[in-house]
């Protein structure tokens, strides 16, 4: 009878067992949950302007337009040939290679190594920078050998009355 | 001035309007949270109420796995918190007097919080205020010891029964005399 346990309360001020009302915590565990799903609710919609970024970029809004810009007449380059140009500014030096009667490719001819120039061998048929021998596929200009691991930025070209103009540089994606 | 729930339990003459002022008390949502018994069903008309005691080591808190109902500094233990109560029915089975009601629609628990919106600022709660019979009383610890020299107890403490079940209680109960085997002097 006189052994029950009614010496009450016991200590109970803390954070996992509290019944007295003066002792509620600022932040409970309720709280802390709610704390937690609101960060991520704020990091959630924090994060929706790189979400509407990237859409433009998908939906071809951030497509940069440039004037169209001569880069030779078809008269002066023969199949096989390249020619050296600068597009879309006057410091990116680009190349243009005649691949068959009919088609053209063009490359900012950057080495994506090292920044060293990327030249064309006819005899080999693909894309060689001499810096460190990286190679490009001259079809789409992805690396096909040495140290460079990203493709060449493709530019544009069109023909029209047998001059041939870049018109825009490929979104790039690498 | 600390008051206290004193119950008179041989006064009660089963009008039920304890459970009808509970009904109207503010933040009950017209829910009464007390009881009316038949002391002896079908043997006399004595009725009796009976309201949260609001234990001072109260087995429906300590059975909350939520720490949903708390204790009051006035002593109250107040009904379950909407925010924290999960529905679970323990502190119903923990408690020993049956007191915590259970609304199965909103799955939360709701018992007497001694109507701490009057009782924390002195006026009595509102089944006090209304008996007609002075069977629930609101009174202080003199008046409280100035009835109890009124009766015999057989150990000198005031516990909700005798032996006790839980323990100290916040509510003082007068023990009639047909329970406890002590006579009334007057």
């Amino acid at each position: 009878m006189t052994d029950k346990n009614n010496k009450i309360p016991f200590d109970e001020d803390n954070y996992t067992h509290n019944i007295n009302r003066n002792n509620e915590r600022k932040l409970d565990r309720r709280g802390f949950m709610k704390t937690l799903v609101g960060a991520a609710g704020v990091f959630a919609v924090s994060s929706l302007p790189w979400g509407a970024v990237a859409a433009k970029e998908l939906v071809g809004l951030g497509v940069k337009k440039y004037p169209k810009q001569k880069i030779v007449d078809v008269k002066a380059i023969s199949v096989g040939d390249a020619v050296d140009f600068h597009f879309p500014g006057e410091h990116d030096s680009a190349i243009l290679i005649r691949l068959s009667e009919n088609k053209y490719v063009a490359y900012q001819n950057a080495c994506t190594h090292l920044r060293c120039p990327v030249f064309w061998q006819k005899e080999e048929g693909d894309l060689l920078c001499t810096c460190h021998h990286g190679k490009f596929d001259v079809e789409t200009g992805a690396p096909t050998a040495g140290p460079p691991r990203r493709p060449l930025p493709e530019i544009y070209v069109k023909v029209e009355n047998d001059t041939v103009y870049a018109v825009g540089v490929k979104r790039y994606e690498a | 001035m600390k008051k206290r729930l004193y119950l008179e339990l041989e006064n009660c003459i089963g009008c039920r309007s304890c459970l009808a002022a509970c009904t109207q008390c503010g933040g009950h949502e017209e829910r009464n949270r007390n009881y009316v018994y038949d002391v002896n069903p079908l043997v006399n008309r004595q009725t009796m109420p009976l309201m949260c005691l609001h234990c001072v080591n109260p087995a429906c808190a300590r059975s909350c796995p939520a720490q949903a109902i708390q204790i009051h500094e006035t002593g109250a233990v107040l009904s379950a918190l909407v925010e924290k109560c999960i529905g679970c029915q323990n502190c119903t089975i923990a408690c020993p007097y049956g007191i915590p009601k259970f609304d199965t629609e909103q799955n939360l628990m709701y018992k007497c919080d001694l109507c701490i919106d009057r009782t924390k600022d002195g006026s009595p709660p509102m089944c006090a205020s209304v008996c007609p019979s002075n069977t629930l009383q609101w009174l202080t610890d003199e008046e409280i010891e100035a009835k109890q020299k009124q009766f015999n107890l057989d150990n000198g403490k005031w516990v909700t029964s005798m032996p006790y079940l839980e323990g100290e209680t916040n509510v003082r109960v007068n023990l009639p005399g047909i329970l406890q085997g002590v006579t009334k002097l007057f």
